[in-house]
């Protein structure tokens, strides 16, 4: 089965999916020819904004501390201050700034630092293995099944095509704990622990993996449970607490919005037989029903790294986040011209859609009715696919120095 | 360059460069400036096959025997992934590079 012959395409004659490819073109052409000092000034202004509630956050709580000999009754309103700021300062950090930055949005300023290759994240996954997991496993298999390893994180299923097992009974403990420590298990996902279970993941990459893992997680650890509160004196205790609530309020923020975006009612499921030989125009078109948007203001969409424009991120993820509400306007109208879905809904609904889905998958299908068209295919084992299923090398470019497994 | 690739690997291989950011000869995350090969026709069209590299791999790369004489190095801070479309020949996806760097800026 080919991609356009998803239930949702069937309308659509091939000149029609072609022409949405170049109407789609156009699109990202225009915003290509625009990109210029405002959308600099943006991302400027995102860090600027950033660093002063960080650098706010730390001072609040120090302060709060310090200042308990004097004046006690400020200590709690002023460490609760810090921790509020200092978890905003996280979310902007890894929602808006880094992951935006990682995916190449702003190389094209040429800054020394505000650069894809060299962007190092306030959270415990080295910026590296995200590139892998993230821009180009999740980006590139975006919803297919056993190939896109954001599809429940490898704990959860998600998809009534994966096989249940008494293991998902648990989903619900499960999806609480990954909300909670999100950040590391965001910091584990490249390694696919399924892989190193079965003792298929070659041992040296699995080394070198856990090493970077080790050495980023123990600067962050060092971050924000010695070094801050050894600097608040003697009240180090109240100091590492609020940072540790902002780690969490982060941890809570970024799991509901990446969780919505892809697992609300109406963002597809594909197979691996759906995308051979896809075209760029079934590419969009993959992007467009497999993701999910959610509507709210300016400072949402900014809180959430533009996530809720889930839709067009994954159409366009190397352009300027701050573009994306434009673009949104123009995708939602060809997708009514071409009467094709475009999901979207508060965010609050979004994400009790996908709240129900992971409880209702945690008992076996039978038990259960779907929330979304029937699968094209019946159930079966979809493990998880390595580098080495899925990109054959070059090999006529020689050097390979080590295997990306 | 060796015949003995499989035109849909190499499309993958080339994919996986461009969205993890890793150099396709030493396959570490990529620096800045990002360098490319192409032939002159490819540099004049702005549509480069190779895979992104370090500007000291692309420069070694060149002094191969595996490389085409014509190949030029291109520097850039950016580049556009652009996927085949349906009535393209070339199924290969091509880069282009979106803000050129002069050529003594490769370190």
């Amino acid at each position: 089965m080919a991609i356009s012959d998803v239930q949702e395409y069937t309308h659509l004659t091939d000149e029609e999916v072609e022409q949405i490819g170049r109407e789609l073109d156009a699109i990202r052409a225009e915003i290509e020819d625009s990109r210029g000092a405002k959308d600099a000034a943006y991302i400027n202004r995102m860090i600027k904004v950033q660093r002063g509630l960080a650098a706010a956050g730390r001072v609040s709580m120090l302060a709060g501390t310090w200042g308990a000999r004097w004046a006690p009754r400020a200590e709690k309103p002023a460490v609760a201050a810090g921790a509020v700021l200092l978890g905003l300062a996280k979310i902007l950090e890894n929602m808006e700034i880094g992951h935006n930055v990682m995916h190449g949005q702003w190389d094209w300023m040429n800054d020394p630092e505000i650069h894809s290759s060299n962007w190092e994240w306030d959270t415990a996954q080295p910026a590296e293995q995200w590139k892998h997991s993230h821009n180009y496993v999740h980006h590139q298999f975006t919803n297919v099944l056993g190939y896109d390893n954001d599809i429940g994180y490898g704990i959860l299923r998600m998809a009534r095509e994966q096989k249940w097992s008494p293991f998902n009974l648990g989903q619900p403990v499960y999806n609480a704990a990954l909300a909670t420590l999100f950040q590391w298990g965001v910091a584990l996902h490249d390694l696919d622990i399924e892989r190193i279970r079965k003792g298929e993941k070659d041992p040296k990459e699995m080394k070198r993996q856990l090493g970077q893992i080790f050495r980023k997680g123990r600067n962050q650890i060092v971050k924000d449970y010695v070094v801050y509160p050894a600097l608040s004196g003697p009240r180090w205790k109240q100091v590492m607490v609020a940072n540790a609530t902002a780690n969490l309020s982060r941890n809570l923020w970024s799991y509901v919005i990446i969780f919505c975006g892809h697992f609300p009612d109406g963002a597809m499921h594909f197979t691996e037989e759906e995308i051979e030989d896809e075209t760029r125009a079934e590419w969009y078109l993959r992007q467009v029903l497999g993701a999910a948007n959610f509507q709210g203001g300016p400072l949402l969409h900014i809180l959430s790294g533009n996530l809720g424009f889930q839709i067009e991120h994954h159409l366009f993820p190397d352009l300027p986040s701050n573009r994306y509400a434009e673009i949104s306007v123009r995708v939602r109208e060809l997708c009514d011209k071409y009467d094709l879905p475009y999901t979207t809904g508060p965010l609050h609904r979004q994400y009790g859609q996908a709240l129900r889905t992971i409880i209702k998958l945690s008992v076996p299908n039978s038990w259960t009715s779907s929330d979304q068209p029937e699968p094209p295919t019946p159930s079966r084992d979809r493990k998880r696919r390595s580098d080495a299923e899925r990109p054959p090398r070059r090999t006529e470019l020689g050097g390979w120095m080590r295997r990306a497994s | 360059m060796s015949a003995v690739v499989d035109d849909v690997g190499a499309k993958r291989w080339v994919t996986q460069c461009a969205l993890s950011r890793i150099c396709g000869i030493c396959a570490e995350p990529l620096g800045r400036p990002v360098a490319f090969l192409g032939t002159p026709d490819e540099i004049a069209h702005n549509a480069l096959h190779l895979p992104p590299m370090h500007a000291g791999c692309a420069d070694a790369h060149r002094r191969t025997t595996a490389a085409d004489p014509a190949w030029q190095v291109v520097l850039t801070a950016g580049f556009e992934f652009v996927r085949a479309a349906k009535e393209d020949d070339d199924r290969r996806p091509t880069f282009q590079p979106n803000s050129l760097l002069p050529a003594d800026s490769g370190g």
